[in-house]
């Protein structure tokens, strides 16, 4: 246990001194690679933790982005509160959009996320006026603090460590642990005096409000906004995240989530095919890892512990 | 004011026959996706990239035998081979391991064969868009009530029917469609009366293949053919297949015409934002039938 | 305590439960019995709210309780353990029966309180009741079939319920682990002066530990007695002793 502690504290460590140490474009990407993390852990709570097949999880993401992006552009209110908009803006979304889902399980309710989903996508990538349509929105203006790739980088650091701090916190509090429970039985858990619904929704708000936050950091790392961030493939890529690290850990989605962009990015210097390198990878570890490359990891080193014990 | 009036009507007529013959490539794509959801339980996102591969091919095709209709029928007929091809060789080589595997993990395993195949298609084609002509024969224009409807969307819109009747052939009135029927609702049952489900699941996965590999070559001269194409339509085709019902061809007909209409009809009253109305008329189904408009296999 | 008067519940043309009457008094086991497929389980789905009845009433604690939410009808009271292992089966043992108590005290909307050792004193003594306490750390899927049904039961346990139900507690059991459940059943109602409805196939263990008898035959209620009544009654013995005669 100390030694998971000394281990994430040297990682801090080298995530603070990263600025100084790389240039500026992989400080970008550092930071991209942060509050992608937190988007899939933030999906993971969902998924991983409850259960619930949350096809469409970038819409918050976007709604996150979009709603901060709106308020620092179109309104002149302090740019604090554009912060805040954002994550409240996609969790109000989220449990809209809950309230109509959660009557369904599994595959239906998937798909009547995407649809939603897909109308929330479509509307943005249409309205010109208001969103900027399918040019998104550029040149987003942040307070001066942040507006220098560090500052900005920083500030995800904070918000990405605060926001996974408080996710593991709910992982291991007795919500968490009934989350965990209706995943795998709700039938049980409804048994027990679960109310399954009213947890799911409550997971739900919960992640789509941390997916916001995490659509707000990118505003602030990228000054941007583009409706392909909440296009459904982008969904897919963010399960896909939690997938590969491994949906029943808490830090494997977040891994997931720092091995793909960083593919996406080195690997895209060496090939043009990269896509068929994750599509290559994906499937091996789908047919043989199911429980992603962390779960495995952590399922051995169980199964260690428990012989030698 | 009464030949304005007439003018509109028509100019809606004409609108809704284009909407139309839209919803057959729709129809075809998504009628493959539901049967391979409903029998095979597998939500498969690739079954853009088969409808895409299905236009590369026609193209290629259409091509190396310098157009003309005999070059035309010969794309629509190895575009759908080609791919059915493909389609066994997935069947066979990944997905008949792994039907009991969770919904969530077969999505995405077939989103990442989605993301090979579409990089297959780049190393194969490259990646600049390409176009082919319409056949000679079908080039110009039907004169309907004084507005031009293309001829080949007139072929379009009798392709559709053709194919519906077909698959109602195929599924009720063919060994393997009705067993493939059967299998849909319980495949332990047809198993324990001795017939070996792998080769009807192969069979409906070949037939879904096939019927995206059409889509794509009956596509191919209205649209730049281009990677991403599958993206939107298998986002499209997913949405028809839920608002029909799992599994439920007749369903995906349904939803294709709402989905195919909305979208006509919302363009000529909105433009702007004409393409939301489908989605629209989606979330509005799903709604009231959180289950599809009719009974899904599941 | 609980009463169920004329159920009726029926799956297309098929009437799973044909007004079935059943009585349960307080501090009293109550067994169910019947031919297979004669809706012992369904009856028990709608006592618990898994299933709704098309008509009749369910009274628990003279308040109505058909058609409501299961979970609502657990904190009315009622927990029951399930004829198919349904288990958590990533959780570990203690989690399984952490789940249940938490869930009873209400706690488990808890976001930021640390759900570890919660509530251990309650698991760990549940689990010490039923034989279970050593394993407590196992992932809960590495248990042999019969630890988990009895940890079907201890999870049940973890509700406090004021009455149990057991839907064929020892079905695939070994004979051993047949008998340890026995006494597990018992001791409940003894020590915890638990009401227990269950439902058997073993006969044998029907008359051993119930004091009184619903035979089910076709959905409908046969009769409901003490034992020696049930054991005489000519349409019983025709019905359904005859029929399986042997066991």
């Amino acid at each position: 246990m100390n030694g998971r502690r000394a281990a994430l504290l040297l990682l801090l460590a080298v995530l603070v001194a990263l600025p100084h140490a790389l240039p500026r474009f992989y400080t970008y990407v550092a930071a991209i690679v942060l509050l992608t993390g937190l988007l899939a852990t933030s999906l993971n709570l969902a998924i991983g933790y409850g259960g619930i097949y949350q096809f469409h999880h970038a819409v918050f993401y976007g709604i996150g982005a979009y709603g901060t992006a709106l308020m620092l552009t179109r309104t002149a209110l302090p740019a604090p509160l554009g912060f805040v908009v954002g994550p409240l803006a996609a969790a109000l979304l989220s449990l809209a959009m809950g309230v109509v889902c959660v009557r369904l399980s599994k595959l239906y309710f998937g798909m009547l996320q995407i649809s939603l989903g897909s109308l929330v996508w479509v509307t943005v990538y249409r309205w010109y006026s208001f969103t900027g349509g399918d040019d998104g929105i550029h040149g987003i203006p942040l307070p001066d603090a942040l507006g220098s790739t560090g500052g900005a980088y920083y500030f995800t650091l904070a918000v990405t460590v605060l926001c996974l701090a408080a996710m593991r916190r709910i992982a291991a509090s007795p919500f968490g642990k009934t989350l965990e429970g209706i995943r795998d039985n709700p039938v049980r858990s409804a048994a027990v005096g679960v109310d399954v619904r009213a947890h799911q929704l409550v997971t739900l708000v919960i992640a789509g409000f941390f997916g916001g936050v995490a659509g707000t950091l990118f505003v602030v790392v990228d000054t941007s906004v583009f409706p392909d961030m909440m296009f459904w493939t982008f969904s897919l890529e963010v399960l896909i995240m939690c997938l590969l690290g491994g949906m029943y850990t808490f830090f494997g989605p977040f891994a997931g989530a720092a091995a793909i962009v960083l593919l996406r990015v080195f690997a895209s210097h060496y090939t043009s095919y990269w896509s068929l390198v994750l599509g290559v990878i994906l499937t091996l570890v789908i047919i043989f890892l199911p429980d992603g490359i962390l779960g495995y990891a952590v399922r051995r080193h169980r199964a260690g512990e428990a012989r030698s014990a | 004011m009464g030949s304005l009036g007439n003018l509109a009507s028509s100019g809606t007529l004409t609108q809704i026959l284009v909407g139309l013959s839209r919803t057959t490539i729709l129809f075809i794509v998504s009628s493959g996706l539901t049967l391979i959801l409903g029998v095979l339980r597998i939500p498969n996102i690739a079954h853009g990239s088969l409808y895409m591969i299905g236009a590369f091919v026609a193209c290629t095709v259409i091509q190396t035998l310098g157009g003309g209709m005999p070059a035309f029928w010969a794309a629509l007929t190895v575009a759908p081979l080609a791919v059915a091809a493909l389609g066994f060789v997935l069947e066979r080589g990944f997905f008949s391991y792994l039907y009991d595997r969770e919904h969530l993990m077969l999505l995405l395993l077939t989103f990442s064969f989605a993301l090979i195949l579409g990089d297959l298609v780049k190393i194969v084609w490259g990646a600049e868009y390409r176009s082919v002509t319409v056949p000679a024969f079908f080039q110009g224009s039907a004169e309907l009530f004084g507005l031009p409807l293309p001829y080949y969307n007139l072929f379009l819109l009798l392709v559709g029917p053709v194919i519906a009747v077909f698959l109602w052939l195929v599924i009720n009135r063919t060994r393997m469609g009705k067993i493939a029927l059967a299998a849909a609702v319980d495949s332990e049952m047809v198993s324990a009366v001795g017939i070996n489900v792998g080769w009807v699941f192969a069979f409906t996965f070949v037939l879904g293949c096939a019927l995206a590999g059409l889509g794509g070559a009956l596509i191919a001269p209205m649209v730049n053919i281009s990677l991403g194409m599958d993206h939107s339509l298998i986002m499209e085709a997913f949405l028809i297949v839920i608002m029909g019902g799992l599994g439920n061809i007749w369903g995906a007909l349904l939803g294709s015409l709402i989905f195919g209409l909305t979208q006509s009809l919302g363009i000529l009253a909105w433009p702007q934002f004409g393409i939301v109305f489908p989605y629209l008329a989606v979330v509005v189904v799903l709604l009231f039938r959180p289950k599809g408009l009719l009974r899904s296999t599941w | 305590m609980l009463r169920v008067e004329s159920a009726v519940l029926s799956f297309g043309g098929f009437r799973a439960v044909n007004g079935a009457n059943l009585e349960v008094t307080a501090g009293e086991i109550v067994a169910v019995i019947g031919p297979n497929g004669a809706g012992k389980t369904t009856l028990f789905h709608l006592i618990t709210g898994h299933l709704s009845p098309d008509s009749g009433r369910i009274l628990f604690k003279g308040r109505e309780i058909s058609g409501l939410p299961p979970h609502v009808i657990c904190r009315r009271g009622i927990s029951r353990s399930f004829q198919v292992v349904n288990i958590f089966p990533r959780l570990t043992v203690f989690e399984n029966v952490q789940i249940a108590v938490l869930s009873r005290e209400r706690r488990t909307f808890r976001i930021f309180s640390e759900v570890k050792g919660m509530e251990a004193d309650e698991v760990h003594s549940i689990l010490r009741n039923v034989g279970l306490y050593d394993r407590r750390d196992a992932e809960s899927d590495l248990l042999s079939h019969g630890d988990q049904k009895v940890l079907e039961i201890a999870v049940a346990l973890g509700g406090k319920p004021e009455l149990l139900i057991l839907d064929e507690p020892t079905a695939g059991m070994a004979p051993e682990e047949t008998e340890r459940c026995i006494r597990l059943i018992r001791r409940l109602s003894e020590e915890l002066g638990l009401t227990i409805l269950f439902c058997e196939h073993d006969i044998g263990l029907v008359f051993e530990i119930a004091k009184r008898i619903m035979v089910m035959v076709r959905g409908g209620t046969v009769i409901q007695g003490s034992c020696e009544e049930v054991r005489r009654n000519r349409e019983v013995q025709s019905a359904y002793l005859g029929e399986t005669g042997g066991c």
